[in-house]
């Protein structure tokens, strides 16, 4: 299955489709001493210029989504456009000298062979250059500039995104030479999701769920904990509490090749945000569009959908934001959804209108599970 | 020198006066005094007078007075008393070709105040009519008074001085209507607030501060620096340049001085009025008088390598008796100044202050521009590249755009990251390469070395760059030079995609 899945990325793998390396950190390091050689060659030669940075487009017009041939999964990639980044123009200036910047911590960082987190990485920047970073989202941004200049993972750059992630359920995790874990016994908040990826690759899973059940949001994930849903139909709970992070995903992904015939499926609200959440769990993202695509997952959306409106109290309708909006038109251009998703996404537009998935409550506490279990056990999902 | 109006005379005697004062180097008193009799003939009596060193009948001898004004409201009569030592000039007045109005001169050996009636109508010999004079009964003291009675207007009168006068001595000026009781109006003018120069300063550094002050105050249009436009004195870069050379005509040295002004200002300011946009203005002097260039040092001025110093000239032009510089690809930030001086070094120091006279006085003194012998115009050439060189020298960024000065900003930074990169690393190969490259020997290098080599390359690319008009502006080639197809650029924008953004 391994070789199947590795064969079908080789496969629309064309030149077309950009992607950043995992590679060892002295990999890493020689691609950052070709950056500053080939700076210092132009800088230097007959007829002197500072060398422009090219940094793949992460746009969804620069983005494409390849639906396997051979399998249900669908990713979405980056294509090659590049954006030029240039000192020469005053405004992105700024930018142009943060991606040097960012090069040479993390030069410094795999030097000592360590690994930092965003966060740390923030206040070291703050520390060393505070014009230029003044904020976490300049250096989260030019890291993704990093990573699209040199075409490396972020993690390969020495730079761990720490996990918001949970997980429970009927999984055990095993690091080498470490307790097993139970991810069953963790009481009702889940084992927190560790944002080393190479720790997460290193773990050794059993299972004997018979569904992988993807939870939106914090409160509801600790609700089916708590209430050990999980044993009521067996399965593993997971949650990034919101939008996903990376190392989310990549446990999520690496369950799905452990255990391929789990189907995986997502319980969101019914709003753009849900959904938009949903496919980034199923086909990547554009911001990390150079490594999303590696743990996208064939994942099914179980609730709430619009068949189960009905269901909810005409109270618990707010109506959309325009933030909201955004991001439903923003998944309706971006070419992703398949169609019954763009059906639904029309919807909520249409109605103008959402539903969190504590709306269920309204049927009393233990309705939530009653009503999981129902849509699974009739294969209600998309 | 020829004047059409009462005003323009009074001017210009004001600025006699004013120069009389300074040559005294004393502190003196210039009163001008604009009185309207009573009697029946109200005309307006106008009277300048200072404490300078005396006058000399050479000052009055060129000035001409021409009225097509059919209602002439001036009889062309001047009256002029001072106490300078006039014997001498006396004897050359009979014999010089006058056509001026009378003037009143009158001159004393020390001991007399002399008086002349002087006709600026007049021509011939009779114009100068010499009046007993007075005796000073033993005090020592100099000055002159010029005085004509006229009827123009006292508030029109009024109101041209009142922009004319400059503020580095006392001045008195008093209008006064006898007719009306408390008519008088008085104002006396005190020293200059914006910015004094110490009296001992060369006549070089006094047109430096002269020009600077004139620059701030957009033109002397207003009577303080302008603090939206200029905010800190950093931002004018100033040049400097003298060139001597020895006149054994007139056996005196030639002294040319120039003084370029570059300054960056931001283009946000639109309401301070820029009079000839992003011309330059050329303020030319004389021995000490403001003067319209001659068309040879134009053309001299012209002739001038302004490409060296990343300048490009389109011409010079004249407008409104003004000579501008016409610039090709001057960014729209940048204004230039220029001033030049050329006097005989005879004369002693002045204050330069007159310098504000300057607009003024341009729209109403019309002297008949001197010929430049071949001397002079070799000197306006040596005295501005010595002050175009001097800018280099001391403002290397004098000459570059704002643009290029934001981004220059950003070079110690760059610099020091690549430095960072280099010297953090453990590859003596990847260390040694680098170094080869920026043309260092490896065992000498320290951090600094290496930062500030980089930096000097970098700031010289960018200087190199602004050098060039936009669109030819250098496309620098990519860091990465192995991409296939590099498909679009694009602009940077800083909010380039949200969490949510498919």
């Amino acid at each position: 299955m391994e070789d199947l899945q590795n064969s079908t990325l080789k496969f629309f793998s064309d030149q077309e489709l950009c992607n950043a390396d995992i590679v060892p950190p002295a990999q890493v390091r020689a691609r950052i001493e070709v950056s500053v050689l080939n700076f210092l060659k132009i800088l230097n030669a007959s007829n002197p210029a500072i060398s422009n940075l090219p940094l793949i487009q992460r746009k969804y017009s620069n983005s494409r989504v390849i639906h396997g041939l051979l399998t249900e999964l669908s990713r979405v990639f980056l294509s090659n456009s590049i954006s030029t980044r240039s000192l020469m123009r005053p405004i992105a200036a700024k930018a142009f000298v943060r991606v040097w910047k960012a090069m040479e911590i993390c030069y410094q960082i795999l030097l000592q062979e360590k690994r930092v987190t965003q966060r740390e990485l923030f206040y070291k920047l703050l520390c060393l250059s505070p014009d230029l970073f003044p904020s976490q989202t300049h250096v989260n941004r030019t890291i993704q500039d990093l990573v699209a200049l040199l075409r490396c993972s972020r993690f390969s750059l020495g730079i761990m995104a720490s996990s918001r992630g949970l997980i429970s359920g009927r999984l055990t995790l095993q690091e080498p030479d470490k307790e097993v874990v139970d991810c069953s016994l963790c009481g009702s908040s889940g084992f927190p999701i560790s944002g080393d990826l190479n720790l997460l690759e290193r773990l050794v899973l059993h299972a004997d769920a018979r569904y992988v059940i993807i939870v939106e949001k914090h409160a509801i994930f600790q609700r089916l904990t708590e209430d050990r849903f999980f044993h009521q139909i067996p399965s593993i709970l997971i949650t990034a509490k919101g939008y996903p992070d990376m190392a989310t995903r990549f446990l999520l992904y690496r369950i799905s090749r452990a255990f391929p015939d789990l189907p995986i499926l997502a319980l969101v609200d019914w709003n753009p945000a849900g959904l938009a959440i949903l496919c980034t769990f199923k086909f990547g993202s554009v911001g990390m569009g150079l490594e999303a695509y590696r743990y996208a997952c064939n994942v099914k959306w179980l609730g709430l959908r619009g068949n189960d409106l009905p269901l909810l109290p005409d109270q618990s309708f707010v109506p959309l934001k325009p933030k909201d909006l955004q991001i439903a038109q923003s998944l309706m251009s971006s070419g992703i959804l398949q169609d019954n998703y763009k059906d639904e996404a029309a919807v909520m537009i249409q109605k103008g209108r959402k539903a969190e998935i504590e709306a269920l409550y309204f049927h009393g506490y233990d309705y939530l599970g009653k009503y999981i279990a129902k849509k699974i056990v009739q294969s209600d999902y998309v | 020198m020829e004047f059409s109006t009462v005003q323009e005379l009074c001017l210009h005697l004001i600025s006699s006066a004013y120069q009389r004062c300074r040559l005294s180097e004393q502190i003196c008193r210039l009163a001008i005094i604009l009185t309207r009799s009573s009697s029946s003939h109200p005309s307006l009596r106008i009277s300048i007078s200072d404490t300078g060193i005396g006058s000399c009948l050479e000052e009055f001898q060129n000035l001409r007075f021409s009225s097509t004004d059919v209602a002439d409201n001036w009889d062309g009569m001047l009256s002029l008393k001072t106490t300078s030592n006039m014997p001498d000039q006396l004897f050359c007045l009979r014999e010089m070709v006058l056509s001026c109005p009378h003037i009143i001169l009158i001159g004393i050996r020390d001991t007399e105040i002399h008086s002349y009636q002087i006709n600026l109508k007049g021509s011939g010999s009779s114009r100068i009519t010499r009046l007993p004079s007075n005796t000073k009964n033993g005090a020592k003291f100099s000055g002159s008074e010029a005085y004509l009675s006229s009827f123009v207007s006292r508030d029109l009168l009024l109101a041209d001085i009142h922009t004319f006068i400059q503020k580095n001595i006392a001045i008195q000026l008093v209008a006064e209507d006898c007719d009306v009781p408390e008519s008088r109006y008085e104002k006396v003018f005190l020293s200059n607030e914006c910015k004094q120069s110490p009296v001992s300063a060369s006549n070089l550094e006094l047109l430096k501060s002269g020009i600077e002050d004139y620059v701030v105050k957009h033109g002397n249009n207003l009577s303080n620096k302008c603090n939206t436009c200029f905010p800190s004195w950093e931002q004018l870069k100033v040049g400097v340049g003298v060139a001597c050379c020895t006149d054994n005509r007139l056996h005196t040295e030639l002294v040319m001085e120039a003084v370029i002004l570059i300054s960056n200002v931001s283009t946000q300011n639109i309401t301070c009025f820029r009079e000839y946009d992003n011309k330059t203005e050329v303020l030319y002097f004389e021995d000490f008088s403001p003067c319209t260039i001659s068309r040879s040092s134009m053309k001299t001025l012209e002739s001038i390598d302004w490409k060296t110093y990343g300048l490009n000239l389109r011409g010079a032009v004249e407008q409104d008796g003004v000579t501008l510089l016409e610039w090709e690809n001057l960014p729209t930030d940048t204004h230039i100044d220029v001033v030049l001086h050329i006097y005989h070094k005879q004369y002693p120091a002045l204050d330069r202050s007159f310098l504000s006279l300057s607009e003024t006085v341009k729209s109403t003194v019309i002297p008949a521009p001197r010929k430049m012998s071949p001397l002079a115009r070799n000197l306006v050439k040596r005295a501005v590249k010595l002050a175009l060189d001097d800018l280099k020298a001391n403002h290397s960024q004098a000459f570059l755009s704002s643009r290029a000065l934001q981004i220059r900003g950003y070079a110690p930074d760059l610099a020091k990251t690549i430095a960072g990169l280099i010297l953090s690393s453990s590859d003596l190969d990847f260390q040694g390469e680098c170094f080869s490259l920026l043309g260092l020997q490896s065992q000498e290098v320290g951090t600094e070395i290496v930062e500030s080599c980089i930096e000097e390359r970098i700031v010289s690319v960018i200087e190199m760059n602004d050098k060039k008009p936009h669109n030819y502006q250098q496309v620098a080639p990519y860091l990465f030079e192995e991409l296939e197809n590099p498909v679009q650029d694009s602009e940077f924008q800083e909010n380039d995609f949200g969490p949510f953004d498919f």
